[in-house]
């Protein structure tokens, strides 16, 4: 953490090679989550590197009694809905819709000892793109990073009970969607 | 597999399985849950395919980018910083240019519009032949502060005092803004010590 904030300091400084170090140390946890929300390696990429171009502009914002990290989570979450938003390919989820096919399968119901890793990432994938922008990013943000409410309240510019409300509303809809198979 | 029945209580128990998943669940409200799945088939099986979703987002991998993106980071930062340095530039040059040009346009006017005016108006300072070189320079300046003051008195006359005005701080601005671009200009970003 000392060193996160000496790289931060320096980066402030006009120091190039500190913005690298945060970039290397923060660079797989960013494009997870564009890659999460956008389910494109390309736009994904795209994403993850303009998350950093802002997150160095902005930097002299950035507030230290908050984690680095979820500020760039911050950074990247939002330009990721914004794009979802602006391509209007979300939200594709009613109740009424159909099952992506690979649901159906038997061995859907222990994904992780059943199925290969490409089929589980695709299984994934189609659930994560049932949701909404503003639903995928609190489940992304609340399984793969661990945050809680409030971080991610705070990281989606919104209450905690807006995240609680759209945690449940999330898993509600896609466990009905696993029980209409 | 029959259809469970429809349960009336279950946006409140989705809501206690919900939070039960992000172990949040107080106690008292855990043994709700528990207790109503125990006779609940519709809930039972909401619970299950809810632990199923939860259980294939908790197994999958966080996915990393290709090899040398903190490179291609670097890259980008340098690009733009160079594109912003050439519009800084450009805009730099600009003002200035228009600046000097203004403020020399300006105070020839003032010389020129000035000797003429005191000429007119026959009440120019004498420079006499045969007196020192710094009497001959002060007469100088008081002739050209004559037709100077001459001429600003003939253009609040002929333009009125708001319009002089602002031509004046217009002139000021430009020249605040050549030099605020000047000091501001951005420095590079240089990707891997090299410019």
């Amino acid at each position: 953490m000392d060193e996160e904030r000496a790289w931060i300091e320096g980066a402030l400084k006009g120091d190039q090679a500190a913005f690298g170090r945060l970039v290397q140390a923060y660079e797989r946890p960013v494009y997870n989550l564009t890659y999460r929300l956008l389910h494109d390696a390309v736009e994904a990429e795209d994403a993850a590197q303009e998350t950093f171009l802002r997150a160095y502009d902005k930097l002299a914002t950035y507030q230290p009694e908050r984690k680095f990290v979820n500020w760039l989570l911050s950074i990247a979450s939002h330009y990721c809905i914004d794009i979802l938003r602006r391509r209007g390919r979300a939200p594709q989820l009613s109740l009424d819709g159909p099952l992506p096919p690979q649901w159906l399968a038997s061995d859907a119901q222990r994904p992780d000892q059943t199925v290969d890793k490409k089929q589980q990432q695709e299984q994934v994938r189609q659930m994560l793109e049932l949701l909404e922008p503003a639903y995928r990013a609190a489940v992304v943000l609340r399984y793969w990073y661990d945050l809680s409410y409030e971080e991610i309240a705070e990281a989606m510019g919104t209450t905690e009970s807006a995240i609680k409300s759209r945690l449940h509303r999330a898993r509600r809809m896609l466990a009905g969607h696993l029980q209409a198979a | 597999m029959g259809e469970p029945v429809e349960c009336r209580d279950s946006e409140r128990m989705s809501l206690f399985m919900s939070q039960a998943l992000d172990g949040l669940l107080a106690a008292a409200d855990r043994q709700v849950l528990e207790g109503h799945l125990a006779v609940c088939p519709a809930c039972r099986a909401e619970w299950q395919a809810m632990q199923q979703v939860s259980a294939l987002f908790k197994s999958a991998e966080m996915v990393g980018p290709r090899l040398g993106f903190a490179t291609r980071v670097e890259r980008r930062l340098a690009d733009k910083a160079k594109k912003r340095r050439r519009l800084f530039g450009g805009a730099a040059v600009l003002t200035g240019s228009l600046s000097l040009a203004a403020v020399t346009a300006a105070v020839v006017a003032v010389i020129v519009l000035g000797v003429v005016a005191g000429n007119w108006l026959n009440v120019l300072p004498e420079v006499k032949e045969g007196t020192n070189t710094v009497s001959q320079i002060a007469s100088g300046v008081n002739l050209v502060g004559k037709g100077a003051s001459l001429f600003l008195g003939d253009l609040l006359r002929s333009f009125g005092v708001p319009m002089v005005i602002g031509v004046g701080i217009a002139l000021a601005l430009l020249v605040v803004v050549w030099v605020w671009v000047a000091v501001k200009r951005p420095g590079g970003y240089h990707h891997n010590g090299i410019a």
